[in-house]
């Protein structure tokens, strides 16, 4: 692999991990989010 | 003549329409704004690590790693740091929200492990020859990342909530020592790693490159920090649908005991 293949794949795989994170983060949100009474929510 | 007036709304029934219409999510204004900073210095930090930063004379075009390489174990220590004094706090105090706080410093802090490790990995094969050697620094961050882990499924278990909340809590309070440890391994021992590039009056990095890298770190920060803030609104979500499955099946088996028992059958021989 060239050196520009190690730094696609650190940056793409870094990219995948924080945004599939992110993504599952909020999905999560909404679903917690639902089963709690909407004034346990006070941020919103 | 008489008038009709309206019926006077109930007391707290506006309060109680408004709660209604707040949106099912853990976003909020602020949290939009930061998402939407996060992704214009995710851009920046592409175009400066990408495309404007000239490749370095030694490690050429991997150089390119160390934009996110650097930060993302910056914010490790960060998340680490969150969670020790959370953990700490919790142990004093007892309150949810330090409970809740140390959750979303691990996880976090897990997340920006795995991407140093892996950026470190894949800047070693062609910078080393190696993907992975036993050195100090490399060892001490897997060992932190294995305590993360191990921080992460020992919150999993079915225990009481506040006893499991205690043994994680002392978990987490050896995670800055061992920060302390990953940070000063390359002084202590002999290491293949590199020591601080910044951490200096006269930094060994200078021009676009370090643009490159303090873009890294605006980016890393503003990502951390939206992270930091879903995490912990879901994390005290649990805790609030937890506690109500609990009040669910107490009024449950309240009404069970309440409930008049069936008469006996008399039995005819």
């Amino acid at each position: 692999m060239t050196h520009a293949g190690y730094v696609a794949a650190g940056w793409i795989g870094a990219g995948v991990l924080i945004g599939g994170y992110a993504v599952t983060l909020v999905r999560r949100g909404r679903r917690l989010a639902r089963q709690v009474p909407p004034g346990e929510r006070r941020w919103s | 003549m008489t008038t009709t007036l309206p019926p006077r709304p109930a007391p707290g029934a506006a309060r109680d329409e408004a709660d209604a219409a707040r949106p099912a999510t853990t976003a909020s204004p602020a949290t939009r704004v930061l998402g939407a900073a996060a992704l214009v210095a995710t851009a920046l930090l592409v175009l400066y690590g990408l495309v404007i930063s000239p490749a370095d004379r030694e490690m050429a075009d991997s150089v390119r790693l160390m934009y996110i390489h650097v930060p993302a174990a910056t914010y490790l220590y960060v998340g680490c740091f969150f969670t020790t004094v959370a953990s700490a706090m919790w142990l004093r105090r007892r309150t949810p929200g330090w409970d809740a706080l140390a959750e979303a410093g691990a996880e976090i802090a897990l997340v920006f492990s795995i991407i140093t490790l892996g950026t470190g990995s894949l800047w070693g094969r062609p910078t080393w020859g190696t993907y992975w050697t036993w050195d100090a620094r490399l060892t001490s961050t897997a060992v932190l990342t294995a305590m993360l882990v191990g921080y992460l499924a020992l919150r999993r278990l079915e225990l009481d909530p506040a006893a499991r909340s205690t043994r994680a809590a002392v978990l987490g309070l050896l995670l800055v020592p061992n920060v302390i440890v990953v940070n000063r391994s390359v002084e202590w021992w002999r290491s293949l790693h590199q020591g601080s590039t910044l951490v200096k009056l006269d930094p060994s990095i200078e021009g676009t490159m370090l643009v490159a890298l303090m873009v890294g770190f605006v980016a890393f920060g503003l990502i951390f920090a939206w992270l930091m803030v879903h995490r912990f609104r879901i994390a005290w979500l649990d805790q609030k649908a937890d506690g109500l499955d609990l009040e669910a099946a107490l009024a449950a088996r309240r009404a069970e005991s309440r409930a008049p028992t069936a008469p006996e059958t008399e039995v005819t021989p």
